[in-house]
């Protein structure tokens, strides 16, 4: 018996060895790819680095885009890129843990925890040696890009190059109405916040049969700031983050307990009592928002773009089908009073918590800042953006770049994107920042190109704009004032710190509390607002506002020189 | 646990009838147990003489005993962690230490009781519905006379385990809809309501919809071990049953629900262990703010305030008060099943 | 020969008035129980061949009102799919078959009622049921024990479910006594009757725990974040398919991170959407372990041998 035993043990024992074993093999072959690379001195010899980047993508090689294979011929280098699956505190934990990096990283809220544990390389002589583009493109921004020991540790995504462009289209927040109600309105040009609420009361009267919605809201999980930040944007400030920062004294406020706040809850509430607000804003997740704004019977709401593109495209479809644009929306800048100045298209932003790092892993780091600077000529920003000539975008005769139709809609193909590479490198790469512009009046993005956005335009598009007598929809919009600090939601905050939890705190409670006070009995707001102001006022809401009133003034400082 | 109770008489009955080489692996148990207590006078000595004796057994054990100080043991260092502010960049011992400030501010947090309470009001929840439906309708399948229709029907019922909880929440956020909703059209349609009802936007609905929605996920996954659990039910003894004359219920009673007594029992104590386990899921993805103060258990507070902040010693300190809870109920749940002499898991 | 001994009472019965109502009525709440069941499996599947932007109408059943085949052309259009289809099928296949194994002779040696160690090992196992030591030094042993990158993680770490190893005891122990004595008595050791006559028997509950194993076996993709995200080679299904679909949610954004919320607004239309993506891969990552199931149900009732065996 024991001899069949042992036998069996063994069996075990190899099986479980061979599998070690054969892992081993893997673990080898995989592990020489990057290794054989870093070590290969010679200018002209093809090395390939790793990169990772916290956000999803496709993994790829930048040597299989079309774009990364011209950076290729230009440089011999290749990145293997691997994008986040699962969460990236996780992920960038195991990284630091083991204190092994990819050579090249593009975190996301993880910075800070990558900067204080010492991941990435000092950059400030690299770049004076060998990144003469990087300087150009980043100089103005080194006191901003400093981190406290004076050491520049990555290079941000939002250096803007040239004069700023603002985008054509509205890409950010805005209050939205359907284009019937302003058709039948005859197209009035409206700013305030209650001329907008009362084109809807009318829309609604006059059709009384057609079971529509007045007004819907997007609350859902990490969505809900959807709901919160509509105050701050009525009150005429742009998306600093749940927060708004005085143009005079630069002093934060939160205004969660504001009367701008009060303000917007209760005219939900009015809405409410009148029928006109969909109660299920509340409860409803996101699949079911983006089906109630596609179903043609929501006349207004406020939202991002960004995260409604999904409906706003298959209305554009259905209206491109039947030539009847009634159901699209339209973006407005509404603002509470007469005497607001909106305040809704972004200013120039320079996003100083996040940008590509070097690691502590990196065997070559010179390569890679070569590799970088070669990516901020213009020549090669024109390439990550617009492509190739004549294949992916197009010059007139007076050197404007546009795109033609076939060109816009193979530009927008995912598949094309992602093996072409402008996926991968309009933006998680050392960049000139969106709105940028190049020497010849070109936009660098091409998305914020006039010509381009035009060629998108649809017929009923252009009757519309026609009607407020405008070139592009953002021309509705005033333009954004100066904010040297703007925006203050990139004011890095320890994760796990007081003021993290904070905000963690009020959002509990604003959760709890906005969908009680904008269903509430008419009578009831006062007392429910109270209670809420009354539970808000005993988080530590000073000590937030301290830390980034703080931050704002040395920001404001940084951006002068000073 | 209700259903326990009733179960304890009908199994001594179903003993007396059951054929008497059976009746030894009901029995077997409480005799052997006191194998290590029992030890005779000398002691270590003859501790070790019995080791010897039974080396075969000790070496099919030692190679996963490695395993397990390995693979879990091992890494409870890790526990340090929820005494220190942890930076991973550092090492252990540069770490600093802060004492207990992570479970002061786990259990100092005044909506503490109120995650408490949902964590196991919802636990407890599923856990008897868990339950109750799976023998029930383990049961009922195998009642089928039809073959073919009991596997289909078997395969289909556990569809729902496959399918994951983003996909599942969002079919039941629709089923629950107040615009045209299934469950609001039949009730409005059976003249039980007068207008729609906002079922997740009312909190004391959260914990019954949530109870329901895992039934629904689950059962027929669940009821998968207890099918197994039957095919070892002898035969010969629903034979017999039939020939006394005893009915399909008699049959049910005294034969089927005492062979899934062993089962049932070992799940049992070993769920109630997991009673701070309510998952986070579907509370997630139901949980909105309307009925935040039904739906938010601990691992949605962990999931708040540890992960999404990356503060690793908070869950870890979560995650000890949870190892801590879990074993006393583990104890107490095998402490009294030892005393009613039911089946029991150590 | 299943078919006549699955079921021992079917033949020859006596049926009462109360015996068909009882029937018919089980007959009628199974067929709800399947409508009911049922139904979110058409559902994700008509939404999967379902036009990703008409989706977003909502309103799609349980068929597609637009029919199409882009998302799961989109799906199956990344060459690494069918490498990753094979490695979750080698991780299936030999991490059930090795961790069943494995439980199975742990749950023999603690259903030994004589074993001096049965209490110990017992403890030992079950609580480890309740506590982790956390991520950071599960990761710090895989990577100590030079197991990152290699195919072993998927299988040596989770060896043994020990759940599994005390459904499989309580199997044991409710086997006749009688049966293990004799074959002690014909001079069979340990190893051996765990072998010859304990495995053979426990066929029923060996397929339950098989099924459960390969279930998570073929599910997981938290393993393959954590040790393998960087070696494609041994990335799995389901760990592409999250990446797919997170994929297709970052190009229509989340919106959680603000930074990103300007890399996408200046990238255009979509043909697919997260919803769309998230049918489609349910569907591809739960059809082939479905199939399992019907094939391992006819094991479920081999035990009805033992009937045989005793007598």
């Amino acid at each position: 018996m024991n001899k069949k035993f042992w036998m069996s043990c063994l069996t075990v024992v190899m099986m479980v060895s061979l599998l070690a074993a054969c892992g081993g093999k893997d673990n080898q072959t995989a592990d020489n790819t990057p290794a054989a690379g870093g070590e290969g001195e010679k200018k002209e010899e093809k090395v390939t680095f790793t990169y990772f980047n916290a956000a999803a993508g496709k993994d790829k090689n930048t040597n299989e885009t079309t774009i990364g294979k011209i950076f290729e011929d230009q440089t011999g280098v290749n990145f293997k890129m691997e994008h986040l699956v699962g969460d990236e505190n996780t992920k960038v934990g195991t990284f630091i843990a083991s204190n092994d990096y990819p050579d090249v990283i593009v975190p996301g809220n993880s910075i800070d925890k990558l900067v204080g544990a010492g991941a990435f390389i000092p950059l400030n002589d690299l770049i004076d040696k060998y990144g003469p583009n990087i300087k150009r493109v980043y100089e103005p921004y080194y006191n901003l890009m400093k981190a406290e020991d004076g050491n520049i540790y990555f290079l941000p995504l939002s250096a803007v190059v040239g004069e700023y462009t603002s985008a054509p289209n509205i890409e950010q927040g805005a209050f939205w109405i359907q284009r019937r109600v302003l058709k039948e309105a005859g197209y009035p040009k409206i700013k305030t916040f209650d001329e907008y609420l009362g084109l809807i009361r009318d829309y609604v009267k006059k059709h009384p049969e057609e079971g529509l919605t007045g007004y819907l809201a997007l609350t859902t999980q990490d969505k809900f700031f959807a709901l919160t930040n509509a105050p701050m944007h009525l009150a005429g400030y742009p998306n600093d983050g749940g927060i708004i920062i005085d143009m005079e004294t630069h002093v934060a406020n939160d205004y969660a307990d504001d009367d701008i706040t009060k303000r917007y809850l209760q005219e939900l509430n009015k809405l409410n009592t009148e029928g006109l607000f969909d109660k299920s804003s509340f409860v409803d997740n996101y699949d079911q928002y983006l089906a109630k704004l596609t179903s043609g019977k929501v006349l207004g709401f406020f939202d991002y773009r960004w995260q409604v593109g999904q409906s706003m495209n298959n209305l554009r479809e259905t209206a491109n089908a039947s030539g009847n644009d009634d159901l699209e929306y339209m973006a407005l800048p509404i603002v509470y009073d007469e005497n607001i100045k909106d305040q809704y298209l972004d200013p120039p932003s320079f996003v100083n918590n996040r940008g590509v790092g070097i690691s502590v892993s990196a065997k070559d780091p010179e390569r890679i800042v070569k590799y970088f600077n070669n990516l901020l000529t213009d020549e090669n920003q024109v390439l990550s953006n617009w492509g190739i000539k004549d294949e992916t975008y197009s010059v007139d005769e007076n050197g404007r770049f546009y795109r033609t139709e076939e060109q816009i809609t193979q530009t927008n193909t995912e598949a094309f994107r992602e093996s072409f590479g402008f996926k991968y490198f309009e933006y998680n790469w050392p960049r000139y920042g969106n709105g940028s512009t190049l020497p010849d009046g070109n936009s660098v993005g091409a998305g914020r190109q006039p010509e381009v956005a035009k060629m998108s335009y649809s017929e009923p598009d252009k009757k519309l704009l026609e009607a407020y007598d405008i070139d592009s929809f953002s021309q509705l919009f005033a333009a954004p004032d100066d904010r040297p600090w703007y925006p203050a939601w990139s004011i890095p905050i320890d994760q796990g710190s007081p003021a993290q939890i904070f905000t963690q705190k009020k959002s509990d409670l604003q959760r709890k509390y906005f969908p009680k006070l904008v269903l509430a009995n008419p009578a009831e707001f006062d007392r429910i607002w109270n209670e809420y102001v009354g539970e808000f006022s005993k988080l530590d809401v000073k000590g937030y506002e301290d830390l980034i009133t703080e931050e704002v003034a040395k920001k404001i400082a940084n951006a002068q020189g000073q | 646990m209700d259903k326990a109770n009733p179960i304890g008489p009908a199994e001594t009955k179903a003993l007396r009838e059951m054929p008497a080489e059976s009746k030894g692996f009901f029995n077997k148990q409480r005799k052997n147990d006191t194998g290590l207590n029992t030890r005779p006078p000398s002691g270590e000595k003859s501790f070790f003489q019995k080791l010897l004796q039974q080396k075969a057994l000790v070496f099919m054990s030692i190679p996963f005993l490695l395993w397990l100080f390995i693979f879990k043991y091992l890494p409870l260092w890790g526990w340090t962690i929820a005494f220190q502010d942890f930076k991973p960049a550092k090492k252990i011992f540069d770490q600093e230490w802060v004492g207990l400030k992570h479970f002061t501010f786990l259990f100092q947090d005044e909506h503490f009781l109120r995650v408490m309470r949902n964590t196991l009001a919802m636990s407890f929840i599923n856990l008897v519905l868990g339950f109750v439906t799976a023998i029930v309708l383990a049961i009922l399948l195998n009642e089928l006379r039809n073959l073919m229709f009991k596997r289909v029907v078997q395969t289909i019922s556990y569809l729902p385990h496959f399918i994951s909880w983003v996909v599942a929440a969002s079919i039941i956020s629709t089923a629950l809809s107040s615009d045209g909703g299934i469950i609001n059209e039949l009730l409005l349609w059976l003249g039980l309501i007068k207008e729609p009802i906002l079922w997740l936007g009312e909190g004391e609905y959260f914990w019954g919809i949530l109870g329901v929605s895992e039934v629904w996920k689950n059962v027929g996954w669940n009821t998968i071990i207890y099918l197994a659990a039957m095919t070892m039910i002898d035969p010969s003894q629903y034979e017999a049953a039939e020939i006394d004359g005893a009915g399909r219920f008699q049959r049910i009673w005294n034969i089927t629900l005492p062979g899934l007594k062993p089962v049932f029992i070992i799940l049992l104590i070993m769920n109630i262990g997991n009673l701070l386990e309510s998952g986070f899921e579907p509370q997630y993805l139901l949980g909105n703010g309307m009925n935040v103060d039904y739906s938010e258990n601990l691992d949605i507070f962990v999931l708040k305030y540890g992960i999404q902040m990356g503060n690793f010693s908070l869950s870890i300190a979560a995650g000890m008060f949870k190892t801590v809870v879990s074993f006393i109920l583990l104890f107490t749940a095998n402490h009294i099943a030892k005393r009613l002499g039911e089946e029991r898991l150590f | 020969m299943a078919k006549t001994s699955d079921s021992p009472r079917a033949h020859a019965r006596f049926k009462s008035p109360a015996d068909r109502i009882f029937d018919t009525l089980n007959i009628v709440f199974m067929i709800c129980l399947m409508v009911v069941t049922l139904y979110p499996f058409l559902n994700t599947l008509a939404v999967s061949f379902n036009n990703a932007t008409d989706s977003v109408k909502g309103g799609i059943y349980l068929w597609p009102r637009d029919f199409t085949w882009e998302n799961y052309k989109y799906v199956f259009n990344e060459a690494t799919i069918f490498q990753a289809t094979f490695i979750s099928v080698l991780r299936t296949v030999i991490g059930t078959i090795t961790s069943v194994f494995c439980c199975a002779m742990v749950a023999y040696t603690i259903s030994r009622p004589e074993y001096v160690l049965r209490k110990f090992v017992s403890i030992a196992f079950i609580l480890t049921m309740y506590f982790s030591g956390g991520l950071i030094p599960n990761f710090l042993l895989i990577r100590e024990l030079g197991m990152l990158g290699t195919f072993s993680v998927y299988i040596i770490p989770g060896l043994i479910g020990v759940f599994n190893v005390i459904v499989i005891r309580s199997f044991i122990e409710g086997l006749p006594e009688g049966i293990l004595e004799s074959a002690r008595i014909d001079g069979a050791g340990e190893f051996t009757t765990f072998m010859r006559i304990v495995l053979p028997l426990c066929v029923p509950v060996l397929a339950t725990v098989s099924l459960f194993t390969a279930v998570s076996q073929w599910n997981s993709w938290f393993d393959v974040f954590l040790y393998n995200s960087s070696y494609t080679e041994l990335s799995t299904l389901q760990y592409e398919l999250m990446k797919i679909l997170q994929n297709s949610n970052s190009s229509m954004n989340s919106g959680n991170d603000y930074a990103s919320q300007f890399a996408s607004s200046e990238s255009g239309a979509n043909q697919v959407t997260p919803t769309s993506i998230r049918a489609t891969m349910t569907i591809v990552a739960s059809v082939p372990i479905i199939l399992v199931y019907p094939f391992l149900q006819k094991y479920f009732v081999q035990g009805m041998t033992l009937g045989g065996v005793k007598g």
